[in-house]
């Protein structure tokens, strides 16, 4: 295969473009961001160090509501009811550690473009705001999720994270992603 | 942009969120389960002397000794000395009476349970779909046992147990009332299979 020539590639580059100067997102932002990290990794530190009494708690909360569970009494059809809710009680543990610890990076990048790049103040405000509020909060669904299972079982667990954390969190993040990436396109478009 | 639009936009944009992930859950061996696999693995590669002392010192032979009130007589005794007399055979027929007891006992116990009509619908329809999880995870290790010895009874329980998870799962409306017909054709067939697995050994 015949390499492209690299300097008739330099050439096309126009030399009256300006380099792009990166502007930080305002500095409640990048707390948002860093405390979203921290707990990230005190979250997962936490899970591991504590995991036989976050076990034995969840468990014993799990056995104290049987109506809850749908426990029947008999070790051989309870058993595999307790093992899936305390898998699941651990997935939200990870979960929350996982995506904190990924949300945090994902606010620090997504506002750091909408601050350099989202030309009006008022669009700018807003997407930094969605960006920030919807990433910081979307993880701890997971972590709602995981305390909500002992007491309410899987699926109503599920049901309150979501309404409550996931669709309003996750939402505001989404949007704003695609606002971001709407300005960004226009702006491709008239340059 | 109408208000319209902007929330149509905001709502196909925010779709995504409802797809957040939960991780999954796949169902892992207990511990009686996890032992009759080292048990049976080793019975198959020779290892009778393994064989032997996985199951002197885990939980099957536990439950064994814990169930046996509800068990033929001397399916311990009898299993015991399979394993030291090296008898494949053996060890695999009486493995498979003590997992067809414990799927007996669940279904005779599922359907007592059914009959409780002061359970709602749906308590009952869960406490039903509950018992054939644990069914199924007890006869499914012997069916293959059961099919060799005796088909027809192989045959007639998944047939039940294929009716018992159609009112619990596929119709429309799930009906635990007529489960109960199904989990007692599963008792009698495993409590047939158990009586005359074990003759010589019943009467000794």
């Amino acid at each position: 295969m015949e390499c492209p020539d690299l300097t008739a590639l330099a050439t096309m580059i126009p030399d009256a473009r300006t380099p792009l100067h990166y502007r930080l997102p305002p500095v409640p932002v990048l707390l948002s961001a860093v405390v979203l990290i921290v707990c990230a990794e005190v979250g997962g530190a936490s899970m591991v160090r504590f995991k036989l009494e976050l076990t034995r708690w969840a468990r014993n909360a799990m056995l104290a509501r049987p109506a809850v569970h749908g426990l029947v009494g008999v070790r051989d059809v309870d058993e595999r009811v307790l093992d899936e809710a305390l898998v699941k009680f651990d997935a939200g543990l990870r979960l929350f550690h996982l995506h904190a610890e990924g949300m945090g990076l994902v606010i620090l990048a997504t506002t750091t473009v909408a601050a350099t790049l989202a030309s009006s103040p008022a669009p700018r405000r807003s997407i930094i705001a969605l960006l920030t509020v919807g990433g910081a909060g979307y993880p701890l669904g997971y972590l709602l999720w995981s305390g909500l299972i002992p007491y309410h079982g899987l699926e109503r667990g599920k049901t309150i994270a979501e309404w409550l954390v996931w669709i309003p969190f996750g939402g505001a993040t989404i949007v704003a992603l695609w606002w971001l990436a709407g300005l960004l396109a226009l702006r491709l478009c008239r340059h | 942009m109408s208000p319209l639009a902007a929330l149509g936009l905001f709502l196909v944009a925010a779709t995504p969120a409802l797809a957040h992930h939960v991780g999954a859950y796949v169902p892992k061996d207990n511990a009686i389960t996890a032992n009759f696999k080292q048990i049976k693995f080793s019975v198959q590669a020779g290892k009778f002397d393994v064989a032997h002392r996985l199951f002197e010192t885990g939980a099957l032979r536990t439950d064994m000794s814990a169930r046996a009130a509800s068990l033929p007589p001397r399916l311990e005794a009898g299993l015991r000395d399979a394993l030291q007399s090296r008898d494949g055979g053996e060890v695999e027929r009486r493995l498979m009476v003590f997992f067809a007891a414990l799927a007996r006992d669940l279904a005779l116990e599922a359907e007592r349970r059914l009959a409780d009509l002061t359970l709602s619908r749906d308590a009952r329809t869960a406490i039903g779909q509950r018992f054939l999880e644990a069914i199924w995870r007890y006869y499914n290790l012997v069916d293959f046992a059961v099919a060799q010895r005796d088909d027809k009874t192989s045959v007639a329980v998944r047939l039940a147990f294929d009716e018992a998870e159609g009112y619990v799962k596929s119709s429309p409306i799930p009906n635990p009332d007529k489960l109960r017909e199904p989990l007692r054709r599963i008792a009698q067939v495993l409590s047939a299979l158990i009586d005359s697995s074990l003759p010589a050994r019943r009467s000794s």
